[in-house]
């Protein structure tokens, strides 16, 4: 096997051997050249067994979890994702994002060819051309006029990318990813000194979330749904305690034993307040935490927060019970504009509780600091929009991120992106943002494409994981995103470079460089260590260095502000809820995820706002009624769902639907709440509060039918013995199998 | 006979299977879902619409009731009239309960639908004239009617979106009736390779689709009549007979603290799926 291969006969070969990789279609030829012969399968590949399905390893890329995936192919078609049973993240299992994977890989409205916008008009053009062009564009351009704006990278395409940009001396690479978690990763840094420390849910007898949705769409819900079925289990019959404090009920909340509605933004009073509980039933509080709530007795608790000091009590007790516990802080607690001090307070929790270092763990660390994630949330991509804004950038390229679509409409990014001289989009649609591009370069699909991604949250050994092809491209004209920034880097570093025929070559030759590194042992020879690493689809470093956990008190600039005042124009609260299969939306045209049910409401196709039926009930609000949700930074219309799990002066708009483009299975569908979001940003880290926009609803007299799965009896079992419940007092888990 | 001593016992003149004289034999599919380990997250949901070719309806017709989830997740919430749902909603995966004495079967006017030696409630597609009388009878309303043609319907399986349909699995047409398998077409293929190698199908080689996917583990999937399989521990273990429609546990007086149940059992359909309660911690 030599570099002269080209990459999809490269792909028969390790077919062929028998080892890896994936098969090709049902002739000799390739449908792309225009020159397959079909032969039958009297004649088939070594490899091939009609109706026979072969599963090959890769790596989900619908989220940056790092799940690793077998994909079942059969015929040349990739038919089914499954778990890989040995990553330590997931275990062999899927969330129903990743099972919808092969619909982003088929799907209809993919883009197929680069396409080049000029005034209003747009037209095919070759691959040569849109090269040409970039360099044309480029020409002239300083580093500094030139910005990079991607989704959370890693691995190999991060490195490239630096590369890349290094070649221009241009340090403007702004990591965006709308919904990531980028408060508490400053939080915890400060709190533990590492961002993303691993949790270990399956080993704490009581997790108290803070608004954690670790079930439905925080970090890694696949890896911490085992562990929770594991701390379900629990030891010896002793089963896991869940608490969640949230202000509107997710699928984690739904789960837990005891769902404490909180007033929004008093998560880390709610917090204090426990810590001040625990120092009175006699847990030793250090004195400078102690110092810091002494002003957080339970009644005035109470009073800001709404949970009742009896609670408070009661969660003291059982935390100081059954040790080791584990306090999460997730989105909803992230979301103000002290959003770091919420955190900070409730990972103070988990030092007073003493779980750093039980339930609470330095992480592993893949020893290749280059091809680490690179994180990042609406922080960066303010710099951006206020360089946009100010004309400094000439040329912006655009990579796994949407910004038209998710960011605040106040932001004015649209406007703010056309200012650019030149817009370059990589994208697998046309979305809001490849719609504003001039240049649009149409992706191989997750399944088509190869790379490595090192996922942000380790779940227990450092590991690499591997994307490699499941089957042949779909399209004749989509290209990887490993071998576009191949082929521009080429424009600047031809000597250095040349040796790469494609990023295959590239990715092949950087992962045997470093054989020894990722553990080839006593394989030798090059063919076999990369034919099982392809095989295996992880890089598995059992020997990776552990980051240290450096904790510290997190009492000294610790402030949390009173809770804020009813305003009386706008008097709710909107909570943009994350949901689990659709996050930020850029996944919605993926049809099975569309149809698939919200677990709490059972609505399909739409978006919804959710009402306590308390308040509806005094709004004369129904189910069904079109209501508007008007804020300062404009109004959606959406059908009202009234909905328990939520606090009476919060009302919750799900994301990732309201899409003006993308395709058929997105476009029209619902609203977006981004669009209404006020610009309020977290003091310290200035990062977007997701949860601090006001608004205020007013009934526009429609009325649909709300499209749901529940029936109109809605959730209630009428007396039959459907989903009954058992107590901890009465059952026996110890009994079970 | 009165009325009365037919509800008795009942389950001597309901015809079910297996009759005494061929009984399961050498595999009895049945599951167990543990209803604390599931948190409704509809991973089971997706990967059965990705496995058995479902057909993605569309917003219209889904409010019709036309959707062809064969799982889905039914929410229930706590019936004390709490202002705040305080412990939580209750999760429930739904699916063909593959009923011994399946209602659905008795009134199929063309028999249709019927029992397999393996303990399957099957369902024969070329058979079926679409009178819907199982859907009518199915007390879980499992059962799915293809009211369209969906292989033609616009922007169901468009170009491209075909290519991902499961070659095992028939794709159905217009009116017939259809519902969840036990993906019958991952057993057929476990059990021949079995029989070619002269073995039974051991525990743990046959995974259905949302057993594989569920990432809290929460399904257990089975042969009940094999002693060494996980189903059948758990059957054992909680007390729970597959051919009796009221269990001695639940005589014993103050109940049992056994978990194991199954959805209206009193019917007599003698399902094959055990559920495990949903348990809540009482010290918080």
């Amino acid at each position: 096997m030599n570099n002269e291969f080209d990459r999809r006969d490269f792909l028969k070969v390790l077919g062929w051997s028998g080892t890896a990789a994936a098969l090709s279609g049902c002739g000799n030829g390739m449908v792309e050249n225009g020159k397959e012969t079909v032969v039958s399968y009297v004649e088939t590949n070594d490899y091939m067994i009609p109706s026979v399905s072969v599963y090959f390893n890769s790596t989900c890329a619908q989220c940056d979890a790092g799940c690793s995936i077998m994909g079942r192919v059969r015929e040349g078609r990739v038919l089914k994702l499954e778990g890989n049973p040995n990553s330590a993240i997931n275990r062999g299992k899927t969330c129903g994002l990743g099972q919808a994977g092969v619909q982003h890989h088929y799907n209809p409205d993919r883009v197929r060819e680069p396409l080049l916008r000029t005034g209003d008009q747009g037209e095919a053009v070759t691959w040569d051309k849109a090269y040409a062009l970039i360099a044309d564009k480029l020409k002239g351009v300083s580093g500094e006029e030139i910005a990079f704006l991607t989704g959370g990278v890693s691995g190999h395409l991060k490195v490239l990318l630096g590369n890349y940009l290094d070649s221009f001396g241009c340090k403007n690479h702004f990591v965006y990813e709308a919904i990531a978690p980028a408060v508490v990763r400053a939080a915890n840094k400060k709190s533990y000194g590492v961002e993303m420390p691993r949790f270990n849910i399956n080993k704490a007898k009581v997790v108290l979330s803070f608004g954690a949705d670790f079930l439905g769409a925080w970090v890694s819900p696949v890896h911490f749904s085992q562990q929770y079925a594991q701390f379900r289990k629990g030891v010896n019959g002793q089963r896991g305690v869940l608490v969640q404090i949230e202000s509107k009920m997710t699928i984690t909340g739904a789960n837990a034993d005891r769902w404490l509605v909180v007033r929004p933004g008093t998560e880390g009073i709610l917090a204090l307040g426990i810590i001040n509980a625990l120092g009175s039933h006699g847990v030793t509080i250090p004195g400078d935490v102690a110092s810091a709530v002494k002003g957080y007795g339970k009644e005035r608790v109470s009073k800001d927060t709404g949970v009742s000091a009896e609670q408070i009590d009661k969660i003291a007790a059982l935390l100081k019970a059954r040790t080791p516990s584990l306090v999460l802080v997730g989105n909803a607690a992230e979301g103000y504009a002290h959003g770091s001090q919420n955190a900070a307070a409730i990972n103070l929790l988990n030092q007073v509780l003493g779980n750093v270092g039980k339930t609470v763990e330095a992480p592993a660390i893949v020893p290749f600091p280059q091809m680490a994630p690179a994180t990042g949330n609406t922080a960066s991509l303010k710099t951006l929009n206020d360089g946009l804004a100010a004309g400094k950038y000439k040329v912006l390229f655009s990579y796994a991120a949407n910004p038209v679509f998710t960011a605040p409409g106040a932001m004015k990014f649209r406007d703010n992106m056309a200012k650019a001289g030149f817009k370059v989009a990589f994208a697998h649609y046309l979305d809001e943002t490849a719609m504003q591009a001039d240049l649009v370069l149409p992706l191989d699909s997750a399944l088509e494409d190869w790379g490595t991604q090192v996922p942000e949250y380790m779940a227990e050994g450092a590991q690499i994981n591997i994307q490699q092809p499941l089957m042949e491209t779909l399209h004749p004209d989509t290209r990887g995103m490993g071998d576009i920034l191949l082929a521009l880097i080429k424009q600047r570093r031809a000597e250095e470079y040349k040796k790469f025929d494609d990023f295959y070559g590239y990715l092949r030759s950087a992962v045997l460089n470093n054989k020894s590194a990722l553990g080839s042992g006593s394989i030798a020879d090059d063919d076999i260590f990369w034919n099982e690493t392809l095989s295996k689809g992880i890089v598995k470093l059992p020997g990776a260095a552990h980051a240290s956990l450096s904790v510290k008190s997190g009492v000294a600039g610790l402030a949390l502000p009173q809770p804020a005042a009813i305003d009386a124009q706008y008097p709710f609260q909107l909570i943009p809820h994350v949901t689990g299969s659709l996050r930020d939306g850029r996944h919605t045209n993926q049809p099975w995820l569309q149809e698939s049910p919200d677990p709490m409401t059972t609505i399909v196709w739409d978006s919804w706002v959710e009402i306590h039926p308390k308040r509806a009930a005094e709004l004369g609000i129904q189910e069904g009624d079109i209501v508007e949700v008007t804020g300062k930074n404009g109004s959606v219309k959406v059908q009202a769902y009234l909905f328990p799990g939520i606090h009476p002066d919060a009302i919750s708009i799900p994301l990732g639907r309201g899409h003006e483009a993308m395709g058929r299975y997105a476009k029209g569908y619902g609203v977006n709440p981004f669009q209404i979001l006020d610009m309020v940003f977290d003091k310290e880290t200035g990062e977007l509060a997701l949860h601090e926009t006001r608004v205020k609803i007013s009934k526009t007299g429609e009325r649909v039918i709300v499209v749901k799965d529940e029936g109109p009896v809605g959730g209630k079992q009428l007396g039959q013995k459907i989903v009954p419940l058992m107590t901890t007092d009465k059952v026996n888990l110890s009994k079970e199998i | 006979m009165s009325l009365s001593t037919l509800f008795a016992d009942y389950s001597q003149f309901r015809h079910r299977h297996p009759d005494g004289d061929v009984p399961h034999n050498p595999y009895k599919w049945a599951m167990a879902i543990d209803l604390d380990a599931c948190s409704g997250c509809n991973a089971c949901a997706v990967a059965c619409y990705a496995e058995n070719n479902l057909p993605v309806v569309g917003r219209e017709k889904f409010s019709h009731g036309q959707a062809m989830h064969w799982m889905r997740i039914e929410r229930y919430w706590d019936e004390d009239g709490r202002e705040f749902p305080d412990q939580g909603a209750r999760f429930l995966p739904m699916l063909c309960q593959q009923c011994e004495a399946a209602p659905c079967e008795t009134v199929c006017p063309v028999g249709a639908t019927n029992h397999t030696p393996d303990g399957l409630n099957s369902q024969v597609y070329n058979r079926c004239i679409g009178s819907r009388y199982c859907s009518s009878n199915c007390p879980y309303k499992v059962r799915y009617f293809n009211w369209w043609d969906y292989p033609t319907t616009d922007n169901v399986w468009p170009a491209e979106m075909n290519m991902q349909l499961n070659p095992d699995v028939t794709v159905r047409s217009k009116g017939v009736m259809e519902k969840c398998t036990f993906c019958m077409q991952r057993l057929r293929q476990a059990e021949s390779d079995a029989k070619t190698q002269g073995r039974l199908v051991h525990d743990g080689e046959v995974q259905t689709a949302c057993q594989q996917a569920c990432p809290t583990s929460a399904i257990s999937f089975g042969n009940l009549v094999d002693p060494e399989s996980k189903v059948h521990k758990q059957w054992r273990a909680q007390q729970v007979d597959l051919d009796k429609h009221e269990q001695a546990k639940d005589e014993e007086p103050g109940g049992s603290d056994l978990r194991g149940y199954r959805i209206y059992e009193f019917l007599a359909p003698y399902p094959s799926i055990m559920y495990l309660e949903r348990v809540r911690e009482t010290e918080i």
